[in-house]
């Protein structure tokens, strides 16, 4: 067991999350959404990202529209569906319980000890 | 000084090194593997392609800049490893996939072990590939080979012609059957190639194994928390349940596939071992002389060479034969290096070439028999009227002792050593002369391409007839020097005989007679025998049993005499007479005459 795959698996289950939450308030481009994701250490390399964007796409939880960029190729905007939004309010409040549940196991734990 | 490529990325123009361009190809190759269609291969590329040509937009600063190995590292760096693509679907999937389908192995290929190989790798390869310890394959080839008298040695060489070498750590991992994944291929390229083929399965498998399980506590964690839609679980299952369906139809495809295959290639491969077997018999025989191939040879009037023929007929048979093996393996093992463009024409103008070369061969042997010709001698003899000749073959002990005519050859030696082609096809034919010396006239006939070389042929027969008192002495044989060739040499020998004398023909000519009498031909083999007297155009026998059977007398029984057919039993009778016919039983009578046709049944 390697330290390193758990910490990859961790994150990567959370990333999909992390992704609607970006998207949440207003429509952004890939290299927006990497941005703040890197800021936040959620994401090491930007590789990662782009199957999971095309994912979220097919299920139909998010959509795109292109947009003109004048310093490159032109950009995919993402943007959130409406299921998208229904899917991000569900996932938020897993997210707060799975929180609360995570905090009192390790609390729990580390009061024992 | 460095070579530079023009690459369009995502509808930008870069200049960049040779080299990064190649780092760059193979780095996008990596990660274009990574991903299955199912997943938008083309849409995840297409996306990357363009995030990497916004990165390198950042870099260039004006339009002459080149993009070099420096920029694509930094990209890389950036963009991250291939393995880092990897989604890891477990993670993802709604449902945990139906079991089955997570326990079928990772598919294997089949690629030759130069690792661990004595020869070219084959068998080991092929344990990999069915899972078997090599040993025994190596066991099982050796057999093969003993067995088949060395032949399987092609199959071997067809094997390690076709199967690829395992060369990239990934197709050897392919061959043993490990998952193909980043971290497989790093583990196995650390762990070094010289003992890597014994240990690699075990890290590998321990690798994937902590991989896997920790893949799995993640998954179970995010399905407690996450996906409690009844509705799309019941979209999933049902998708799983037709996946399954889909999943087991296309396994039964496969197994009658490779159960055709399996059919093919064993097809294909005892054709060739055969081929190969006879060509290599009738090569050494053409030179060894081995005595029953002569007769090939002396058959073989058009004089083509008998290796080029057996060479030609090997590639007609074979290459279809080759193909079908080819075929089969190909049906078996799903990434056999192809034979190659110039290799399957240059088969299919080898074929095409042998099928002109044994047309040509047959119009040349054919054009041999295109003339028939004979030749004749005549001699006279005297024959005393009320004399009795005796007609009697008499065979040679070098030819065998059977008084049979036969139009095939043999080959033999004659009393001087010389090689001779020897047959029976000796006919007797029988006529009938108002002449007072009887004649015998032999008459010898060959094929042959033109007038003259038929002659030839047919002077060259040899035949002998000895005349002594009263006596005819035929040979049962025809002979012809072996050179001349077998070509439908015959003989037919024709006794003019004075009306008035007998003949008698002894039981031995029975064969060479003609079966029946025809007009020129007075006697027929049912006539030997017998003592014939010659009339005009016909013969009469002095000693046949008149032709009335009368059985059992007038009582019960068969009668056929002048008068016609009676047949009796009890108190039944048939009667065939030129009266006409008389059925008599005691309830029922049929009479046919003169009258018309009369029939009475006396009903009790």
């Amino acid at each position: 067991m390697k330290i390193e795959n758990t910490k990859a698996q961790m994150r990567k289950g959370v990333l999909e999350y992390c992704i609607l939450s970006v998207l949440k308030d207003e429509d952004a481009y890939v290299a927006e959404i990497l941005d703040t994701l890197k800021d936040a250490k959620l994401l090491v390399v930007e590789g990662t990202i782009y199957p999971l964007l095309t994912r979220l796409k097919n299920a139909g939880l998010l959509n795109y529209r292109w947009e003109e960029s004048t310093s490159g190729p032109p950009r995919k905007y993402y943007g959130l569906t409406e299921t998208g939004k229904l899917f991000l309010n569900e996932l938020n409040t897993t997210w707060s319980e799975l929180q609360n549940a995570v905090n009192l196991v390790t609390r729990k734990k580390s009061t024992k000890k | 000084m460095n070579k530079t490529v023009n690459i369009n990325l995502a509808g930008i123009f870069f200049h960049i090194d040779e080299d990064a361009y190649q780092k760059l190809q193979r780095y996008l190759e990596a990660i274009k593997r990574s991903f299955t269609d199912s997943q938008g291969r083309s849409e995840i590329i297409s996306d990357i392609e363009a995030r990497i040509a916004e990165l390198f937009s950042e870099r260039v600063k004006h339009d002459k800049q080149v993009i070099g190995n420096k920029e694509v590292d930094e990209v890389i760096s950036i963009m991250g490893q291939p393995e880092d693509y990897l989604v890891d679907d477990e993670i993802f999937e709604d449902e945990p996939q139906p079991a089955p389908k997570r326990k079928t192995s990772p598919s294997k290929k089949l690629f030759r072990d130069t690792d661990n190989s004595y020869i070219g790798g084959v068998a080991s390869g092929l344990g990999h590939y069915l899972g078997i310890d090599s040993v025994w394959i190596r066991l099982i080839w050796l057999l093969l080979v003993i067995g088949s008298g060395g032949t399987f040695i092609l199959i071997y060489v067809l094997f390690w012609i076709l199967v690829p070498e395992a060369r990239t750590t990934a197709e050897k991992l392919t061959m043993t059957g490990e998952p193909v994944n980043i971290s497989n291929i790093e583990k196995k390229i650390k762990d070094g190639f010289d003992t890597v083929s014994d240990t690699v399965s075990d890290v590998a498998k321990n690798v994937t194994d902590s991989f896997s399980g920790a893949a799995k506590n993640v998954s179970n964690a995010a399905k407690n928390v996450d996906f409690k839609k009844q509705s799309s679980n019941i979209k999933s299952s049902s998708k799983t349940f037709f996946d399954t369906i889909g999943d087991l139809i296309m396994l039964l495809f496969t197994v009658f596939a490779k159960f055709i295959g399996v059919i093919l290639m064993i097809t294909g491969a005892i054709a060739l071992i055969a081929l190969i077997v006879g060509l290599f018999s009738l090569g050494v025989t053409n030179i060894v002389h081995i005595p029953g191939l002569d007769l090939v040879d002396i058959a073989n009037v058009g004089n083509t060479p008998i290796w080029l023929v057996s060479l030609l007929t090997f590639f007609l048979v074979g290459i279809p034969f080759f193909f079908l093996f080819y075929l089969g393996l190909k049906i078996l093992v799903n990434n056999l290096k192809s034979i190659g463009n110039i290799a399957k024409f240059t088969l299919l103008g080898v074929w095409i070439l042998s099928i002109i070369g044994l047309v040509i061969v047959g119009i040349r042997q054919a054009s041999e028999h295109a003339f028939n010709e004979h030749v004749v001698e005549k001699q006279e003899f005297y024959m005393a009227p009320a004399d009795t000749l005796k007609i009697k073959m008499v065979n040679n002990d070098s030819y065998g002792s059977s008084y049979r005519n036969n139009s095939s050859f043999k080959f033999a030696r004659n009393e001087n050593g010389e090689r001779v082609i020897f047959s029976s096809d000796i006919k007797i034919i029988v006529k009938s002369t108002t002449d007072s010396l009887a004649t015998i006239s032999i008459e010898k006939s060959a094929d042959g391409s033109d007038y003259s070389s038929a002659i030839e042929r047919a002077k060259n027969i040899r035949y002998n007839y000895a005349f002594k008192t009263n006596e005819i002495l035929l040979d049962n044989y025809l002979t012809t020097e072996a050179k001349n060739k077998f070509s439908d040499q015959e003989v037919a020998v024709i006794l003019y005989l004075p009306e008035g004398i007998i003949a008698n023909f002894n039981h031995n000519t029975r064969s060479f007679l003609n079966y029946r009498t025809y007009n020129g031909n007075i006697v027929s083999s049912s006539d030997s025998d017998h003592f014939l007297k010659i009339i005009e155009d016909d013969v009469e026998c002095l000693d046949c049993p008149e032709i009335d059977v009368s059985i059992e007398g007038e009582k019960d029984g068969i009668k056929i005499n002048n008068d016609g057919i009676e047949v009796k039993v009890d108190s039944s009778s048939l009667k065939i007479n030129n009266k006409g016919l008389k059925a008599t039983s005691p309830e029922v009578k049929v009479n046919i005459d003169n009258n018309g046709i009369n029939i009475k049944s006396d009903t009790k």
